[in-house]
């Protein structure tokens, strides 16, 4: 006998027990009776044992009987039962699950690890038909499991998207559609798993997930858990990591709290609370630097670590004064240092002020005995807090009187007057200049002040090189406390800005530098020595940073001296020189080009006073004049001797130049009265009247008096036929004086104008 | 013959005028619009994230219906049908959030965020309809109308889930869809009455 069972994923459906047979010759009947629990479906197969040929498969409802409970099937043979051996299988059947008409597909909402190949089924309704398979938007090759089941398998998919995959079968009709989601992803996988404490009471453990694993919805997400509480899991697996350690090792302390200072002037102790009283710290890193606003003027961090059993508190020593710091502390475990904890807050402190740096001090002294002292304003850091003002003392040991002046602290200058002092050899002035703060006084600045000022003939030329005036000088002995080195513009001779260096009396050389350098101006410089004395002057330069021409044009005057012109112009001022004088050129300008003359070399080391330059006159402007009024002389003789001989001779050169005219001789008396000019009239011509024009009534007009009637005889005109076919016709009149009178005539009746013309062939 | 100027004007683009009918007509069509084309874009997002339902008509009628009268309803009863019908969506919508966030988490997604859209304008269109249709003798509620316990179709699973969202995007479409061509039938006959 068989069994065989079939189930459905999570269904197990009963498997039939204690099958017996009940053969019945007569009848060729075999009873088949077994117990089947509550199912009342089941498939029987009746084979012929030895060719394993089906005579009966059958699926039938069988209840079982009450009493028994066993469930029983006769079956009859058509051969007897003597035959042949025949063989029975049972096996329960629950109903095919979709007998509803809708579609279905397995797995649902399945979760497999990626690499992993998978197939899914779809059941289609009683009585439907099958169309497709797809998985996303590919359509998948389909096996034919039974009557209504079809399955296609996915290889190899890749993680899935947040929403997972869609594996959807598709009936015939277009709304006959059923799925299920698939998800792909990885179990979960980390690493760097840590666990610290920072109160030996709770530990803070982290980790890093290594890969994502691709299970977006909420019920896959991976689950975590320490020792055992939770799992680090999700539906595709568990994965764990241990971390093993004394907990004593894996101290990471808290921060501490509260910080505050209490600050000097050069040191500040940091203070601090901690979370817990019971808490120390044995090991601390401490951080602080200027503020930021110092940036500029070297912004300083320092780092420092102390130790020692339950610190509360450190001091910061060798601060600037009156300067904001900021202060962050951390702590460490000393024993089994594991890393230091988080930085507390940072605070900001400042520092309180201390008394200022000595000043720095010069002087600078006109030959009258004023003057100026002079103090530089302090560099950063110098002060030691604000400078409330500065107090300038002139005392002289002599007479032991002081004179004190407080200035303010933007002031950097005041003035003195020497003139009125008794000076001996052993006068003294002494001026010293202290700077005052809240903190309290510097050290005095002294500087005795030269009752006279000396000078150097000697001005050596300095060449400006590399940014720099490069000044060397020999060792002084007597400057115990150095040298100062003081520069100021040539131009200035009295109340001059000056700049200084102290240079300390190892030194020999220095290079001078300055913002204030510009070109063209000249600079001296003037090495005094330091001592108990006033400062001696011990040599001086004088430089251009870069030399250009002259700025000012020469103003000459000229003074001449028989043939000698003397040219002479004054000095070109310092300011106006740009460069040291070689000399001058002397030119002629005689319009279109510049003749030089002469060169004046400067003398070395001198000022320029000016020139002087001479021209002599060349002999040859003698002969000149000469020339000329030998000429004028000769013109004027000759002159002379012309007009002499043609006053002898005037009466010739009259009648050959302007001779007398005779007057006209007349053959009549020219006094007959005039008749008429008998005039040949020129060639017949017509004048032929193309128009007549309307005589205006209205007008007057200017006529000729009509002459008499034509039949005067011989003389005169007479009307002629002429030659023409035209209706009129002018003869012409030509009278030389015509003494008719005229005189205007108003007519009504137009009266035309005659013209008389007598053509040749009638004359 | 000039066409008439109102006709011609896109209703909620005229110039407000608060208080008057047609001007508060006029807003409730335009956000009957809105969520329309908010509407149409969740389904299109929800096609794009579901790639198969791209070609997949859904059957089985609407989810949402009204009981059909023998006569013709007047356009105010059609408005009063409409928002209960909206109820019904705000409802559904709501239900989808509850499930999609009870198997999703809450996402941050394109799809989620025009879902909040789309629940919220829906709200707001309720509201609406209610302040236009409300009198003393006929309040409206705006509150969902849908018990959310259904099994997707009678079946489980996420496939299933999703079969069912689609279903309810559809209808929120039509439903939409159905909102702006009433309430701008109850726009035009509002105008006619007050011109001004």
């Amino acid at each position: 006998m068989f069994m065989s069972f079939s189930c459905w994923a999570k269904d197990v459906i009963p498997v039939p027990q204690q099958v017996s047979l009940s053969p019945n010759s007569n009848t060729q009947q075999i009873s088949v009776s077994w117990y089947g629990g509550e199912a009342t479906t089941f498939d029987l197969l009746i084979l012929r044992t030895e060719f394993n040929v089906t005579v009966f498969y059958e699926t039938l409802t069988v209840v079982a009987d009450e009493a028994s409970g066993r469930h029983e099937f006769n079956w009859t043979s058509a051969e007897p039962l003597e035959c042949t051996s025949l063989s029975v299988k049972v096996r329960s059947r629950r109903n095919d699950r979709p007998t509803s008409e809708s579609m279905l597909v397995y797995p649902q909402d399945k979760i497999v690890p990626a690499g992993s190949n998978i197939t899914f089924c779809c059941i289609i309704g009683e009585g439907k038909s099958f169309g497709s398979f797809h998985f996303i938007s590919e359509t998948l090759n389909v096996t034919r499991l039974s009557r209504r089941a079809y399955a296609a398998t996915v290889y190899n998919p890749k993680a899935s998207p947040t929403y997972g995959y869609n594996a959807y079968c598709r009936g015939l009709a277009q709304s006959e559609i059923s799925g299920a989601v698939l998800f792909v992803g990885y179990p979960p996988l980390l690493t760097d798993f840590i666990c610290e404490t920072q109160d030996l009471i709770s530990a803070v453990c982290h980790w890093t997930e290594a890969r994502n694993t691709h299970l977006f919805a909420k019920r896959l997400k991976t689950r975590y858990s320490i020792n055992g509480r939770n799992c680090l899991c999700n539906p595709l697996g568990e994965y764990s990591l241990t971390d093993t350690a004394d907990v004593r090792t894996r101290v990471v302390p808290l921060p501490p709290e509260e910080l505050n200072t209490v600050a000097s002037a050069r040191n500040t102790t940091v203070r601090w609370q901690w979370r817990h009283s019971q808490y120390s710290c044995s090991l601390l890193f401490v951080k602080w630097s200027s503020h930021p606003a110092m940036k500029n003027k070297g912004e300083l961090t320092r780092l420092r670590t102390f130790s020692g059993v339950g610190l509360r508190s450190v001091v910061l020593l060798d601060l600037y004064p009156y300067e904001e710091y900021s202060v962050k502390v951390r702590c460490g475990a000393q024993q089994n240092f594991w890393r230091w904890g988080n930085w507390s807050k940072t605070i900001s402190f400042r520092t309180d002020c201390d008394t200022p740096s000595t000043p720095d001090v010069w002087m600078w002294m006109n030959s009258d005995g004023t003057g100026e002292i002079l103090w530089k304003p302090f560099e950063p850091r110098k002060s030691n807090g604000p400078i409330v003002s500065y107090e300038v003392t002139l005392w002289s040991p002599d007479d032991n009187t002081r004179h004190t002046q407080i200035v303010p602290p933007d002031t950097f200058t005041m003035p003195v007057n020497l003139s009125g002092i008794t000076v001996n050899n052993n006068s003294k002035v002494i001026a010293s200049v202290v700077a005052k703060n809240p903190a309290g006084l510097s050290p005095p600045a002294s500087i005795n002040l030269p009752l006279h000022v000396t000078n150097l003939e000697t001005i050596t030329k300095v060449d400006f090189r590399e940014g720099a005036f490069p000044l060397s000088w020999e060792s002084d002995a007597n400057s115990s406390c150095g040298y100062v080195v003081e520069w100021h513009e040539a131009s200035c001779l009295r109340d001059c800005p000056v700049e200084w260096i102290q240079v300390g009396e190892e030194n020999t050389n220095v290079s001078v530098k300055s913002d204030a350098f510009e070109p063209g101006v000249r600079y001296y410089f003037s090495l005094y020595s330091c001592s108990s004395e006033a400062p001696k002057l011990l040599k001086r330069w004088q430089g251009y940073t870069r030399e250009l021409t002259p700025s000012s044009t020469i103003q000459l005057s000229t003074k001449q001296q028989d043939s000698d012109i003397l040219i002479t112009w004054s000095e070109i001022p310092t300011s106006h020189q740009r460069g040291f004088l070689l000399g001058y050129n002397v030119y002629l300008n005689n319009g279109s080009q510049l003749i030089p003359l002469a060169s004046l070399s400067s003398q070395e080391n001198r000022e320029d006073t000016g020139g002087t330059a001479s021209i002599t006159l060349e002999p040859y402007a003698d002969w000149l004049i000469l020339e000329i009024l030998a000429t004028l002389g000769v013109t004027s003789l000759a002159l002379i001797v012309v007009t002499f001989i043609c006053y002898k001779k005037r009466k010739w050169v009259k009648g050959a130049f302007y001779p007398d005219i005779p007057e006209p001789k007349l053959p009549s008396d020219w006094s007959t009265p005039q008749s008429t000019l008998d005039v040949k009239p020129l060639p017949h011509s017509m004048v032929h009247i193309v128009e007549k024009p309307e005589w205006d009534s209205s007008k007057d007009v200017l006529v000729v008096i009509p002459e008499e009637d034509e039949n005067d005889e011989g003389q005169g005109i007479r009307d002629e036929p002429v030659d023409t076919d035209e209706s009129t016709s002018l003869r012409y009149y030509n009278q030389v004086v015509d003494e008719r009178p005229i005189r205007p005539v108003t007519q009504t009746l137009p009266i035309p104008l005659r013209h008389h013309w007598i053509p040749d062939a009638q004359m | 013959m000039a066409a008439q100027g109102t006709q011609s004007q896109t209703p909620g683009d005229e110039p407000e005028q608060p208080g008057s009918g047609a001007g508060q007509t006029g807003r409730a069509v335009a956000l009957a619009r809105l969520l329309h084309r908010e509407c149409s874009h969740l389904l299109q997002l929800f096609k794009e994230k579901e790639s198969f339902f791209e070609n997949y008509t859904p059957d089985g009628g609407r989810i949402v219906s009204l009981s059909t009268d023998s006569e013709e309803p007047s356009t105010e009863e059609q408005v009063l049908r409409l928002h209960s019908a909206l109820r019904q969506c705000l409802g559904l919508i709501h239900c989808v959030i509850l499930k999609e966030e009870e198997e999703w988490g809450e996402l941050e997604g394109d799809y989620e965020s025009m879902r909040k859209n789309v629940h919220q304008r829906l709200q707001y269109l309720l509201h609406t309809t209610k302040a236009l249709m409300e009198t003393e003798e006929t309040i409206l509620e705006v509150t969902p109308d849908h018990q959310c316990t259904e099994e997707v179709d009678g079946s489980s699973g996420l496939f299933a889930l999703k079969m069912w969202t689609f279903r309810v995007l559809v209808e929120l479409v039509h439903w939409a869809d159905h909102a702006a061509n009433t309430l701008y039938k109850l726009h035009s006959e509002t105008e006619e009455k007050d011109p001004n």
